[in-house]
């Protein structure tokens, strides 16, 4: 049979037919229907609620917060290996800062408590995911720097912490100083979360604030007479104009996480501790922190 | 017996667990950081039979992994003893709570699984894998009707089982929020609290076995799922005689609802739940009502562990029948097989990935890569592949090559930071004895070079460096020293801090010569010293055992090893001869990749190295000068040997 013959198929597609007509609307109208839901259906529910960087070392308390936020209470945890994001509601005696003037039936009040958390693993090979994050922020509103208020009495815990603690807040510098509107990017504020307080030995967050700016001004010290990293020498690219960045305002003496401010990010120390023995332990500090920057 | 099963998701939330025997969080805690985010111990591959396993503390570990939804199973019991039926526990409880929380698992923006019900499928899973181990527990069961029920019965059973079964659970049970049915203080039969676990199980036992005959009558391979299936449904018959056998009535009954389950009526599940609740009334029965729970468990778990094989079967059979079908069937799955492969959601096997890691694997043998250390690198990515789900819009060869950035970033980024001005910060104002930093290698790597490079940043630092001379072998060595000293010497006025070097001459022994520079350092004050070695084949006896003793001796704060950019496939073995050198209980700490602006992007020695050892690089040498020395950039590497 050939292509031109009456009953052929491609004679058939061409003709005035009922059932040509329908055929052709139907792919007409549902095509895009479906590409458009295969297409959107994942990013559509992600997009536009702010997100909350979960960052610090590994056994801070990242993940048992983050169970804790999404259902109030904490299973037991294990070291993550790889990035989880949860939506959640801001609970309840906290309110977020933009719509403290309405009423909790309003559906916009309702909408205006969902946010995201994205928990990073913090094992020191697995930082990427939060570096990668931090290099394209997104919707991110804030950064939770988790940290383990007992460890940091020991020194390696301590430089662990403020080692990552000074390149995150490097970062945010880099993002602030090599951005091409003259305003600036949007403040992306800092919370120091010190875990553990529950334990005998956690310093109170006054301690963990003098010790981690302690220890970052050291960070920054040393990274400033170590060697430069192998970056320009192996792409062939020119060494002698590739500076160096200093964390804060000259990179001289010792730091204070008030020298931020500078760079659009506030940061701010709050105690906590996510569990108390078994069960779920007092967090309000950080939960009210979340709420001022919704 | 086992201690401790959990079900934990990659990003470390443990979904599910049953204690029996507390062990510690550490134990896991370390599986994972070994195993799955350092790999120090390679697993061996699933195929080979058995389940991987991991030894801590005097606890055997053994888990399995649910790749595409991220989970790990884990079993953790005591190394003493021998459980053989372990690895089918895994793979029936990895079957199961993916057929019954795979969509659950699948929801975006949520780590919440509710499964509190899955205890009873555990349960029935250990009694029925426990008594296969153990060939006397069956006859027991059969012929005294209370101990089967004492065995067999979820909690709801009846009040003598009751009054012994729930304090234990509760003891035994972990996960937070245990199901109002385990509470102990029932005295009388606790018919709501079965029925809300009737009433769900039934419907969800009735869509599953739809499906899974749904699945069977579209599976290309029935023969093979049949037979399982067959043969499981024998061994359950037996045992539904047993656990039925003293209510003959309620069998029938009993029977008559499980085929109405079985039906293909649509909105049976609603009808089914609507029987039950008339069932209830009538027969009010709590051990009937137990039994009848419990029956109805096994089956829909069967169903479950059925479907998973099947569906593992279904694609076996696909990629068979793609390869063995006729025209119109090859052509068809080319065509599906592309297309997915271009727009994503492709489930990938390691036949899909085969070609694409073939060339993944020349691509890194010419960027220098050592063929054992790509061999491993490329099976760890495929472990890590197969069994997933392509992302949209991606092709398989895309999805290898992020697989293999991630891999090579988390082999080549050091666990601890490497900050060497501050380890002898620290160090110098805790002891007055001064940092010792020794560097090794083989002949003409570099290693006289590399020492005065970092001799050189030390005292642009402000440090009291004394070099030893420790190379008493080569003749000229000494002399070599003493050239680069002076040099150091003169730019030293420039840089401040002050260099010496401490020598003996030749043919003494040069863990003495080290040791004796430490102690005149100390006495001198000199707060570094930095022992140069005579290079050695790494193959020869001799001269490697005198490391030991030199470790000994000079005991060092930090042995690093230098090695070439050029060498190939050696690099492997050198980084581990040298690695054992140093005896029991002293490693290297780091390397120092030299002359890698010889190389262009062919970086691949690093990999090599850091592969073979899991020890970091520390530094690298990139050109002639004193201040050629660089800080390693894992971003810069991996963009090199993936360009
Ligand atoms: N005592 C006490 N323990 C806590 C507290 N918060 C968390 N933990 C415990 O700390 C351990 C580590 O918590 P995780 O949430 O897994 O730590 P993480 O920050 O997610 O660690 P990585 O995923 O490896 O980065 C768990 O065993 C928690 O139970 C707390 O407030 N008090
Ligand atoms: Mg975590």
């Amino acid at each position: 049979m050939a292509w031109y013959d009456e009953d052929s198929w491609l004679t058939q597609a061409l003709s005035p037919k009922l059932s040509t007509i329908v055929i052709t609307l139907a792919i007409a109208i549902f095509l895009p229907i479906l590409l458009h839901s295969f297409l959107y259906r994942k990013a559509a529910s992600a997009t536009g609620l702010p997100t909350f960087l979960l960052v610090g070392p590994s056994g801070g308390g990242k993940t048992a917060f983050t169970t804790l936020t999404e259902r109030g209470t904490v299973p037991t945890t294990h070291p993550s290996t790889t990035p989880l994001s949860i939506e959640a509601l801001l609970p309840d005696p906290h309110v977020p800062a933009s719509s403290h003037y309405r009423s909790p039936g309003d559906p916009a009040f309702e909408r205006s408590r969902r946010f995201i958390i994205l928990d990073t693993p913090g094992h020191g090979k697995l930082r990427n995911y939060a570096t990668s994050t931090l290099a394209d922020p997104g919707n991110v509103r804030g950064i939770i720097f988790v940290v383990d208020a007992a460890a940091i009495d020991e020194e390696a815990g301590l430089n662990e912490a403020a080692e990552y603690l000074h390149d995150v807040l490097l970062s945010l510098q880099k993002r602030y100083t090599n951005a091409t509107t003259s305003k600036g990017p949007k403040e992306i504020p800092v919370l120091i979360a010190a875990n553990k307080m529950d334990l005998f030995t956690a310093l109170p967050a006054s301690s963990v604030k003098t010790k981690l700016e302690k220890a970052i001004s050291e960070v920054r010290n040393n990274r400033a007479k170590a060697l430069r990293d192998a970056g320009a020498a192996l792409s062939g690219g020119d060494e002698v104009d590739e500076e160096k960045e200093w964390l804060g305002e000259g990179g001289e003496g010792s730091f204070e996480f008030d020298e931020m401010r500078e760079i659009g990010t506030a940061v701010d120390i709050v105690g906590g501790n996510v569990c108390q023995g078994k069960n779920s332990g007092d967090v309000a500090g950080w939960w009210s922190w979340i709420g001022e920057h919704l | 017996m086992l201690d401790t099963f959990e079900i934990v998701t990659a990003s470390g939330i443990v979904l599910w667990s049953r204690t029996y025997v507390p062990v510690g969080a550490h134990v896991i805690n370390s599986l994972i950081r070994d195993v799955f985010i350092e790999e120090h111990t390679l697993p061996q591959s699933e195929d080979s039979g058995s389940k991987p396993t991991y030894k801590k503390d005097g606890y055997t570990v053994k888990w399995t992994q649910a790749k595409d939804l991220g989970l790990v199973f884990v079993a953790v019991y005591q190394s003493l003893v021998h459980l053989t039926w372990i690895d089918k526990l895994l793979d029936n409880v990895r079957a199961l709570f993916v057929g019954l929380y795979g969509e659950q698992l699948k929801t975006e923006l949520s780590s919440v699984v509710n499964c509190d019900r899955f205890g009873s499928y555990f349960d029935r899973q250990m009694q029925e894998l426990e008594g296969q181990s153990d060939s006397s527990a069956p006859g027991i069961k059969i012929t005294t009707p209370d101990s089967s029920i004492d065995n067999d019965s979820a909690e709801e059973s009846g009040p003598a089982a009751g009054l012994q079964k729930p304090p234990q659970r509760a003891l035994f049970d972990t996960s937070a929020d245990s199901t109002p049915v385990q509470t102990p203080d029932t005295s009388r039969p606790t018919t709501p609290a079965s029925r809300i676990l009737a009433g769900k199980a039934r419907p969800a036992g009735a869509r599953m076995s739809r499906r899974d005959r749904k699945k069977a009558s579209g599976s290309p391979a029935p023969a093979s799922s049949g037979d399982e299936a067959s043969a499981k449904r024998k061994g359950k018959s037996a045992k539904k005689n047993r656990t039925w056998g003293e209510l003959g009535a309620e069998e029938e009954d009993g029977d008559m609802v499980l085929d109405y389950s079985q039906s293909d009526i649509r909105g049976g599940a609603a009808e089914v739940e609507q029987l039950e609740e008339i069932h209830q009334d009538t027969w009010g029965r709590k051990t009937t009502r137990g039994e009848f729970v419990l029956k109805d468990l096994d089956e829909e778990m069967d169903a479950i562990i059925q479907e998973q094989n099947a569906k593992k079967d279904t694609a076996a059979a696909a990629a068979a029948t793609a390869a063995a079908g006729g025209i119109v069937g090859s052509s068809l799955g080319a065509i599906g097989g592309y297309f997915r492969n271009v727009v994503g959601g492709k489930t990938l096997t390691k036949e899909d990935l085969a070609k694409s890691l073939k060339a993944m694997e020349e691509h890194l043998l010419r960027k220098n890569v050592a063929r054992e250390a790509a061999v491993r690198l490329c099976e760890s990515v495929e472990r890590d592949l197969v069994g997933m789900k392509t992302p949209s819009f991606t092709t398989i060869e895309s999805t290898l090559r992020t697989s293999m950035e991630k891999a090579l970033t988390r082999i080549l980024t050091p666990t601890s930071s490497l900050d060497l001005l501050r380890e002898i910060s620290t160090i110098n104002s805790s002891r007055s004895r001064p940092y010792v930093l020794s560097i090794v290698g083989v002949n003409g790597v570099g290693k006289s070079t590399n020492l005065s490079k970092i001799a050189f940043f030390l005292l642009q630092n402000h440090h009291r460096v004394l070099i030893a001379a420790a190379d008493t072998f080569r003749s000229g060595a000494v002399e070599q020293l003493r050239v680069h000293v002076r040099n150091l010497q003169e730019l030293s006025k420039r840089e401040g801090g002050s260099v010496d070097l401490f020598e003996k001459g030749y043919g003494k022994d040069a863990a003495n010569i080290a040791a004796d520079a430490v102690v005149y350092a100390e006495k001198h004050h000199f707060n570094v010293v930095l022992i140069d070695t005579a290079g050695r084949r790494h193959n020869d006896q001799r001269l490697m055992s005198s490391l030991e003793k030199f470790g000994k001796l000079a005991n060092p704060d930090k042995i690093l090893m230098v090695g070439e950019a050029l060498v190939g496939t050696d690099s492997v073995a050198q980084a581990r001869n040298f690695n054992a050198s140093f005896g029991a209980g002293r490693k290297l700490d780091g390397f120092i990749i030299s002359k890698t602006d010889t190389v262009g992007d062919m970086v691949g020695t690093l990999v090599s190295m850091v592969h073979a050892t899991g020890i970091p690089v520390v530094f690298l040498g990139t050109g002639q000068h004193y201040s050629d020395l660089r800080n390693l950039n894992v971003g810069v590497i991996t963009r090199l040997l993936m360009s």
